[in-house]
């Protein structure tokens, strides 16, 4: 359905459920000029709603540039807010009845079944936009500062990306750890560039990181030419700090039980401070004391309070300088 | 012997543990590991297992005089033991799929550490076999699921289960239990019986059998007298399989039992419209060949897998 002369939503992905119902995926289309085509992905797991709220913020941001400057925008957008449409429905983070991570799916397969045909559709949507950025929120488990993860096989094309998103960290991740079976890994290895955003924590929406990624994304745009060099975006004033293999710590329970932090997310940390204690909910008793094994910056902090042996609940990474 | 492949301590509740079953002579070396239950609602695979091992103990104690365990065996029925407990697929706490977290770790997630637990004890037998089945929707014929196998493993794989399927090696299975094990020297197998959620006593004492039969042919149980009905194995690729998808959405109908042999536009089902129950497809075999699955939850998407023929020769 049209809304106006260069602002469609339309669908881009339908197919017959059991009983009487279609499910349909729907994408905004912003349509300037014949400059390149930039996309935006979020919701591929149902329980991770910070990428919708991005999707909004900036179809917000869009619908006043055409009104106030209708030449700002040199090439088109589309935005897929609600890719796992079931999920989002249902509170699920893979797609119900399949019980499939629908990022686990790709390249897919236009004759299997929906996980593998969605996959398939989303690969040939996408492919070929100059830039596709892939909003995920963490889990239910883990709130995570506003980061773009690279594969380290593909860096040399993204990195200069990711700098101008205005995040707070780049965390490139060694190839043998990166599951190809990914939407952004399929796509980077077919020659479409895409980053994968992660921030914020499952289940709810964290409005100033939002704010601060729809900066960052409209600042790509323009240095890629989808939108006017004159074109007013919101300031830019995050420097991304660089972690890799070497400089993050991992901090797993050594036992079971009730996890309560005793640090702020995104604080500076000390080598030895307490980061949190592990609780018995049945007695006095103080399982474990949770420690930072070195200084840094506590990026990554445990939400959802019970832990089992082994639960992550912090990451914490020493410094390596920013980017400039 | 059972012991405890590994415990842990839980939240709110009793420390839990993975027992396993560690049957024959106390040589250094295993001869074979048998695992099921990494997802927990795959109950075929938990039921074969403890039965093999109440057998084995039975032999160990001498009740089946004709037979001897030549070489150490080690049984874990249920990898996923509260996930089992809970009827769920993955592990419960964080619905993680323990088949996606190998090598693991000893000091990564909980799931990890289970994984790295199971591999160290697992890794080093000559013979390693992890039984898992379809899911809960789709019933798959019992049959040996080969991944880029070796030589000496398509030579072994002829357990007596009706079908060997070949399939190439894809980065979906990267991290299972599986491609962990084929670093090692040995050989490796996944069987695939049935459906989830259920024990299907016929596929469960086919696949029983055949695992004796199996312990026999490679020398860890002596005195196996290996039935004819045993041998009669098809041998699949990838390109012997023709797969049936739903061209379009509905109830599907079908009482076809796996591993009956279908000609060539057989009609195999119906598809109706869920609300007005008429018939809007007929479901017809592609191929003659072997039926080795069929769909058996009714409900179905577009583009759903129905069943699957294969082809001989």
């Amino acid at each position: 359905m049209s809304e106006t002369a260069s602002m469609k939503i339309e669908t881009f992905f339908t197919i017959e459920m059991p009983y009487r119902e279609r499910m349909e995926i729907r994408r905004a289309v912003f349509t300037g000029g014949d400059g390149p085509r930039a996309s935006v992905v979020a919701g591929i797991h149902g329980d991770e709603l910070e990428g919708l709220y991005v999707c909004h913020l900036l179809a917000a941001w869009l619908e006043r540039l055409q009104r106030t400057s209708p030449g700002g925008l040199l090439g088109s957008v589309e935005l897929y807010p609600a890719t796992n449409t079931l999920g989002l429905d249902t509170l699920t983070r893979g797609i119900p009845v399949f019980d499939t991570d629908l990022n686990r799916s790709f390249p897919g397969s236009i004759d299997g079944p929906l996980p593998e045909r969605l996959a398939a559709a989303l690969m040939t949507a996408l492919s070929g936009s100059a830039l596709v950025v892939d909003i995920h929120a963490s889990n239910i488990y883990l709130r995570e500062i506003p980061q773009v993860r690279i594969n380290q096989e593909f860096d040399d094309l993204l990195v200069p990306l990711a700098r101008h998103m205005n995040l707070d960290l780049i965390w490139l991740h060694g190839a043998a750890t990166v599951l190809e079976t990914t939407v952004a890994h399929s796509l980077n290895s077919c020659g479409t560039p895409c980053l994968v955003a992660e921030m914020g924590v499952g289940m709810r929406i964290t409005p100033e990181y939002c704010s601060q990624l729809m900066a960052g994304i409209l600042n790509v745009w323009r240095n890629i030419g989808i939108l006017a060099d004159d074109v007013e975006i919101p300031e830019i004033c995050h420097t991304p700090m660089i972690a890799d293999d070497s400089n993050v710590h991992y901090l797993n329970a050594q036992t079971s039980g009730l996890f309560v932090p005793a640090k702020s997310h995104w604080t500076n940390v000390r080598r030895g401070e307490i980061l949190g204690t592990i609780v018995s909910p049945f007695r006095g008793e103080t399982l474990s004391e949770v420690r930072s094994p070195v200084d840094g910056v506590l990026f990554t902090l445990r939400e959802y309070p019970l832990v089992y042996e082994g639960s992550l609940m912090a990451r914490v990474m020493s410094r390596k300088g920013g980017m400039s | 012997m059972i012991r405890d492949l590994l415990c842990m301590t839980a939240p709110v509740r009793e420390r839990f543990d993975i027992p396993c079953h560690e049957i024959g002579p106390k040589t250094l070396h295993l001869g074979a590991a048998f695992v099921a239950g990494l997802h927990g609602d795959e109950i075929n695979g938990i039921f074969i297992l403890s039965r093999l091992a109440d057998f084995l103990n039975c032999v160990e104690a001498g009740k089946y005089p004709e037979l001897r365990l030549l070489r150490r065996v080690l049984i874990i029925p249920a990898v996923n033991v509260l996930g089992v407990n809970l009827r769920t697929r993955t592990w419960p706490f964080d619905k993680s799929d323990l088949n996606r977290m190998f090598p693991g770790s000893t000091t990564g997630e909980t799931t990890q550490r289970i994984a790295y637990a199971l591999l160290e004890a697992t890794k080093r037998a000559d013979y390693r076999i992890d039984i898992h089945t379809a899911s809960a929707d789709f019933e798959e014929i019992p049959q040996v699921r080969l991944h880029g196998p070796s030589d000496a493993e398509r030579k072994t794989a002829l357990f007596g289960l009706p079908a060997v399927m070949e399939r190439s090696l894809s980065p979906v299975f990267s991290t299972t239990l599986l491609a962990s094990w084929r670093v090692w020297p040995g050989q490796s197998f996944v069987l695939r019986v049935g459906q989830a959620g259920l024990v299907q006593l016929d596929h469960c004492q086919r696949v029983f059998r055949s695992l004796v039969a199996f312990l026999g042919r490679v020398g860890i149980l002596e005195g196996v007298d290996i039935a004819a009905e045993d041998e009669e194995v098809c041998c699949f690729n990838k390109a012997s399989a023709f797969r049936v998808y739903a061209e379009k959405a509905g109830t599907f109908v079908s009482d076809r039992q796996v591993g009956r042999w279908v000609g060539s536009g057989q009609e195999l089902g119906y598809i109706y419209d869920s609300f007005s129950g008429n018939v809007i497809e007929k479901v017809i075999s592609p191929v003659a060949g072997l039926l080795t699955g069929v769909r058996r939850h009714p409900l179905l998407f577009e583009g759903d897998l129905i069943l699957r023929v294969n082809k001989k020769g």
